[in-house]
This record gives C-alpha cells, sequence and structure tokens, in this order.
C-alpha cells in the first residue's frame, strides 16, 4: 500500500529531557524547574496540566522555539538542545494548526519537502500519500481557509508528518474542535501515531484526551512532573492530592492513617482509617503509614450510596449526611452529600430505581480497595 | 378560534419580512445621508468644477475664457516641458514610496511583534513626528542636509569629502524629505495590515526545515504584502500630490505637477491650466490604485 509505504521510513525516536529548566527574566518562579523525562521510541507521551504549569513551554523548549535556561535534550543520544529549530526534523501541530493561508492544502503539506529539496515527482507522491493517511486526498487543490476545523487539523497533522519527523510534537491540537469531532479526532491521531509509531511529545490540559491516548502521562504543576505514569497509574494511583484531583473527579479527606490489617497484593498494605471522626473504614496504602497524618483519596463512583441502608455492621464506617446536588444523566445519578460541611461527590448507575430528592440523607461507604491513602504528606 | 392555516403563516411572514426589509433600507439611507451629503459638496461638486475648468481656456491676466475646448488638457499631454514634469512627478512617486516602505518596514514589523510594555509609547513615538507641520519639518531637513548643515559638515570634518554634497535645492533633498515625512503614515498602514502575520506560522515553517531567510521571504514578507502595497500607495499618492517639501527643499529647481499647479494657480493665475494638470495627477491615481487592487487581490488570494 503506498500509505505505508511513503511514511513508514518514520524512525522511532528517543527523547530524553535532564534538568530541563526554562526561568524567564519577569517571573519569580521557573516556568519549567528541573524537568527529567524520558519518551520510550514510538510512545505518546502527555503531557498534562493546567495553564501556566508548564507543558507547553516544554514541548516548545524541544522543538527549539524556546532556549532553555539550563538543562539538555537529546534525541538518540544526540545532544541537540542548541540546534536550530529548522534543523531538528522534527514534526509540529500548532494549537491554531497554523497552516499557511497563502497556499493550497498540497502547498502546505509539501512546505518541509520543499525547504528538504526533495525531488518534485517524489514530492507529489509524498505529499498525495500523507493526505490519504488523513483521507482528504480530494481536498488538495483547496485553499486552507475554506475547509473546516477538523480538516484543516488533519492538513497540519499530515504537513507534521510528511516529512517523517523524529518526532512527532502535538501543542493542544484537539482544544479548538467541537466536542464530537475531539472525540473521533483522538482515535485516528492515535491510529496514526501507533501506526506510524512516531514517538509523540503531546500537550493537553484535558485529562480525558490524556487517557484515552497516551502511552505515559506527565502530570506537571507549577513547572514540575509531578507523576509520570501509564494512564491507570495516574489515575488509580496518584501520588500527589493534585494528580488526584486533576486527573479524574476526587474526594480527598484527611485522616490519621490506622493499624495496618495485612497486605493489600503487591505492594500495598491494607490500613484502618477514620473518616470525619468516624472509625471503621478501610484503605489501601505503602507500607509503613501507621500514625501518620495522609491525604485519602476516594474516586465518586467507588463510593456506595445508600438511602435507607440496613443496620450497620459493627465496625463498619457509613458517613450521613444530606443530599445538596443532584445530576441525572439517564444513565447516570451523582450527588453532592453535605457531610460535616463539605460536599463529598458520589456518583453511580442508574437503576430504574427512583430518583433520591435533594435534602434526603443518603448514606456513603466504600470497600477498602476503593480508597486510597496517598504517599504525599501533609503539611 | 380557528387556526390561522399555514400559508396565511407564510404571507403574513413573509410581509413582515418586507416591511422589515423597508425600514432597514430607510434606516441605513437616514444614516448615509449626513456623509453622503457632505462628500457631495465637499467633494463630487469641487471635482466637477475642477473638470469644468480643465476645458475652460486661460487668457492673460488671470482671465477664465469660458469655453468647452481641449486646449488647457491637451497643454501637459503634448507639452514636452509639461510631460517631462509629469514623468519627474511619476518617478519621484515611486521612488519616495518604495524609499520609504523599505525603511518603515523593518519598524511597522517590529511594532507589530513587539509585545514589551513599552509598545505603546514607541508607536506613539513612531508616529509622533505628525505632531509637526510638513513646513517646520522641510526647514528642518534643509539644516540638516544644506551645505553648512550637520551632515556635510560633518562629512567634510572627517575628511570623507572634500567639497560639500549637493543635498538641498534638487530631488536628492526632496526624496530624503519626502521619505521621513510620510514614514509614519507608512508605519501605521503597515502595523494594521500585518493581520495574517501571526508568529505561529514563521514557526510552524522553521519547524518543518525552513532556515530564517526561507522564513522571512516564503511567509513574512508574503503574508505582509497586503500592508506593505497600502502603505506604498498611500505614500505614493501624498507624494504626487504634496506641494510644500518640492517646494522648499526643492528650491524651486524640483518641478513637479504639484508646485506646476502651485504657480499656475496663484502665481501665473492662469486656473484651467492648474485644473488640467490636477486632472493629470488624478489619471495618476488612477493608473496606481488600479494596478494596486490588481497586485491586492492577488496577494490576498488568501481568502477566496
Amino acid at each position: 500500500m503506498t500509505i505505508t509505504q511513503a511514511t513508514s521510513q518514520v524512525t522511532a525516536a528517543k527523547l530524553s529531557l535532564s534538568g530541563l529548566t526554562k526561568q524567564y527574566a519577569a517571573a519569580d518562579e521557573p516556568a519549567v524547574n528541573r524537568l527529567d523525562m524520558d519518551v520510550e521510541e514510538g510512545h505518546l507521551v502527555a503531557l498534562l496540566g493546567p495553564s501556566g504549569c508548564g507543558k507547553t513551554t516544554t514541548l516548545q523548549m524541544v522543538a527549539g522555539l524556546l532556549d532553555p535556561t539550563a538543562g539538555s535534550i537529546s534525541v538518540d543520544g544526540n545532544d541537540i538542545t542548541h540546534t536550530p529549530v529548522h534543523q531538528r526534523g522534527m514534526g509540529m501541530v500548532f494549537q491554531s494548526y497554523a497552516l499557511f493561508p497563502h497556499m493550497n492544502v498540497a502547498q502546505n503539506v509539501g512546505f518541509g519537502l520543499e525547504m528538504r529539496k526533495v525531488a518534485k515527482p517524489e514530492q507529489k507522491a509524498r505529499v498525495a500519500a500523507a493526505l490519504e493517511m488523513v483521507q482528504l486526498g480530494h481536498l488538495a487543490t483547496r485553499r486552507v481557509k475554506a475547509l473546516s476545523g477538523g480538516q484543516q487539523q488533519r492538513i497540519a497533522l499530515a504537513r507534521a508528518l510528511v516529512v517523517e519527523p523524529t518526532l512527532l510534537l502535538l501543542d493542544e491540537p484537539l482544544s479548538n474542535l467541537d466536542a464530537k469531532l475531539r472525540v473521533s479526532m483522538r482515535t485516528e491521531i492515535r491510529s496514526i501515531q501507533q501506526r506510524l509509531k512516531a514517538t509523540t511529545l503531546f500537550v493537553t490540559h484535558d485529562q480525558d484526551e490524556a487517557l484515552d491516548m497516551s502511552d505515559r502521562i506527565a502530570v506537571m504543576n507549577k513547572g514540575l512532573i509531578e507523576q509520570f505514569g501509564s494512564p491507570a497509574e495516574v489515575y488509580e494511583r496518584p501520588r500527589t492530592s493534585f494528580v488526584a484531583t486533576f486527573v479524574g473527579r476526587a474526594n480527598l479527606f484527611e485522616t490519621i492513617v490506622g493499624e495496618d490489617v495485612g497486605s493489600a497484593g503487591g505492594d500495598e498494605r491494607l490500613y484502618r482509617v477514620g473518616v470525619k471522626g468516624q472509625d471503621g473504614f478501610g484503605a489501601v496504602g505503602r507500607p509503613g503509614l501507621t500514625g501518620s497524618t495522609r491525604t485519602l483519596l476516594v474516586r465518586p463512583h467507588r463510593l456506595r450510596v445508600e438511602l435507607a441502608p440496613d443496620e450497620p455492621l459493627p465496625g463498619a464506617g457509613r458517613l450521613a449526611g444530606v443530599i445538596r446536588e443532584l445530576g441525572y444523566t439517564g444513565n447516570a445519578l451523582s450527588f453532592g452529600v453535605e457531610i460535616g460541611g463539605t460536599i463529598v461527590r458520589a456518583e453511580m448507575h442508574a437503576s430504574g430505581a427512583p430518583i433520591p430528592r435533594k435534602g434526603e440523607t443518603a448514606h456513603l461507604s466504600w470497600q477498602p480497595d476503593d480508597a486510597l491513602i496517598l504517599p504525599e504528606e501533609v503539611r | 378560534m380557528t387556526k390561522p392555516r399555514p400559508d396565511e403563516l407564510a404571507a403574513g411572514g413573509a410581509d413582515r419580512d418586507k416591511r422589515r426589509r423597508n425600514l432597514d433600507r430607510r434606516t441605513y439611507w437616514g444614516l448615509l445621508l449626513p456623509g453622503l451629503l457632505g462628500l457631495l459638496v465637499g467633494y463630487v461638486l469641487p471635482l466637477l468644477w475642477i473638470l469644468r475648468m480643465a476645458f475652460n481656456k486661460g487668457g492673460p491676466d488671470g482671465l477664465v475664457i469660458s469655453a468647452f475646448s481641449g486646449d488647457s488638457l491637451r497643454k501637459p499631454l503634448t507639452d514636452s516641458y509639461y510631460l517631462k514634469v509629469t514623468v519627474t512627478t511619476f518617478r519621484m512617486g515611486l521612488l519616495v514610496a518604495v524609499l520609504c516602505v523599505l525603511a518603515s518596514y523593518p519598524i511597522a514589523l517590529f511594532l507589530a511583534r513587539s509585545t514589551s510594555k513599552w509598545k505603546g509609547l514607541l508607536t506613539a513615538l513612531a508616529i509622533a513626528p505628525l505632531l509637526t507641520s510638513s513646513v517646520a519639518r522641510s526647514y528642518g531637513w534643509i539644516v540638516i542636509l544644506g551645505s553648512n548643515g550637520l551632515v556635510n559638515s560633518s562629512l567634510l570634518g572627517l575628511g570623507v569629502i572634500s567639497t560639500p554634497l549637493k543635498l538641498t535645492n534638487n530631488m536628492t533633498g526632496v526624496v530624503i524629505g519626502l521619505v521621513e515625512i510620510f514614514m509614519p503614515y507608512a508605519i501605521l498602514v503597515m502595523i494594521s495590515g500585518f493581520g495574517q502575520l501571526n508568529p505561529q506560522l514563521e514557526q510552524a515553517a522553521a519547524s518543518l526545515g525552513a532556515n530564517a531567510v526561507k522564513v522571512f521571504t516564503r511567509i513574512t514578507l508574503r503574508l505582509s504584502m497586503p500592508g506593505v502595497l497600502t502603505a506604498f500607495l498611500l505614500v505614493f499618492v501624498l507624494s504626487i500630490s504634496t506641494f510644500v517639501t518640492p517646494r522648499l527643499l526643492g528650491g524651486g529647481s524640483v518641478r513637479v505637477l504639484a508646485t506646476e499647479i502651485y504657480d499656475q494657480a496663484n502665481v501665473l493665475i492662469n486656473w484651467p491650466l492648474a485644473a488640467a494638470l490636477s486632472v493629470i495627477v488624478f489619471a495618476l491615481f488612477g493608473i496606481v490604485i488600479s494596478g494596486y487592487q490588481r497586485l491586492i487581490r492577488k496577494v490576498e488570494g488568501i481568502d477566496r
């Protein structure tokens, strides 16, 4: 097939960032602070974080659009920290797509090949193959301004990939698309990336995108990587309360960790914990936490909500509170239950049973392995 | 109660639409009227009057002989002196416009790009010369460029030249003066014409392997062409119609249409000829503007 022939030479490269720092003269804190990260060959890594966390700054330093204040960037062991951007051979997709308005679709896609002085017939074949890859072969002679957001985004992707980049850099490529298109483009970008085995760095503030598309997620906050791990690790075993709340929804409780009651599988232990003055709850955590003050994480969908519970078993914890917020989306119910002055969120599948009303009392409980004691110390 | 039939509803709707459209149209015309009246009285009528005047004949002692002849108009087109003046004017306009755009482009690009907190102040500084009249600025240039002026005395003092360069009372002085005087306009027009220039486009080009020169020629310059062309047109139009600077810095030896019109209108009092020369200037505008239209359509083919 011509598509794979023309684009299969993308050679997966390994990217290493070491001590990467960007300090703006006007700012007190570095925008990016001694970042260390390795991106494996063919992996898609998401830089996930709120605006101002340094994710875009990091991407721009990798692209060569910004000079790092300190640290180094290397690709396959070659230091490229001071290589000018036009010699880095990376493919970048910008948030605004940055398509050249004075060129048509084919000219846009062919620009990188033209700069590399690729022979005309080969240029033509590779542009055609790249457009075919994003299913826009029929638009080759169109002006780019006449295209929809989704089409522009594909052209931008084709333009970045046609030069067979060592590294693909995506700067919030989906944020300008409407919700439906965003989800389908996610799948499309991911499948192209996996087919080409292109090592990819992807900046996003959308946790769903990061969870859905990545091999690894680097959760960034204030210029630092708070956690680097697989989507499941980041979601199920967040190391800090920032990661817990930024990736997925979370209920956090402060707790003094009680007795270690045994293994919870792997390296983890099962502890007794008290929450909001009530004992009898269980949670998992790493060894040696007994007696320390920690943050307890319970995801809303891991909470069990009961309106008229049976008599509690002795020692089995249960939090009672008044339903203050109620959301119904057909398949799911979401609750905001006021317990001790704070709102605890809970979600459950709608079973067809009568929907509770605001003001009713709800009882919340959880299984020990549905709660996690965060390793981060509470200061 | 009977329900209105759908076709009745539709008819009522169409009627309402029509009434609204009429009302809209009346509002538009009402709003346009004062401006149109102003234009008619202040622009169209005088222009027609000048056109009519160009067909009159100039008599001795400033007498205007009412006629309908082509003599006055024919004169600037056939007389070798006036032909030369016309060509000189055209060339001066082109030269000033080219030099002015070249000198203003980097400044405009810098100001359009700058994210500095001083941007506002710098922009104000760039256009501040507009606060001084071009008469004062032309005299200023005479002081600088004269044979005992700053430029000549410096060069003489440094031993670069042995006799003063002739920089005033000729076309050189006029061009230097006009370029500087029109730079603020060119800068302003270009800044507002650089709308399509998005730094991300240049970054994208660089990431695709374009070096600095290629980025500039293929992206920056290409996308700033609308602003450049508009600035060029404006400066050209201003320079071929300006009278003060060619008169002052040219010292009477630079003869362009504007100074010629002034002489014919105020010194020789031949109004029909002055009017005919004005019509020539108008025609030059027309030629350049139609060329501009064609070019701008090409460079802005971007949206089509």
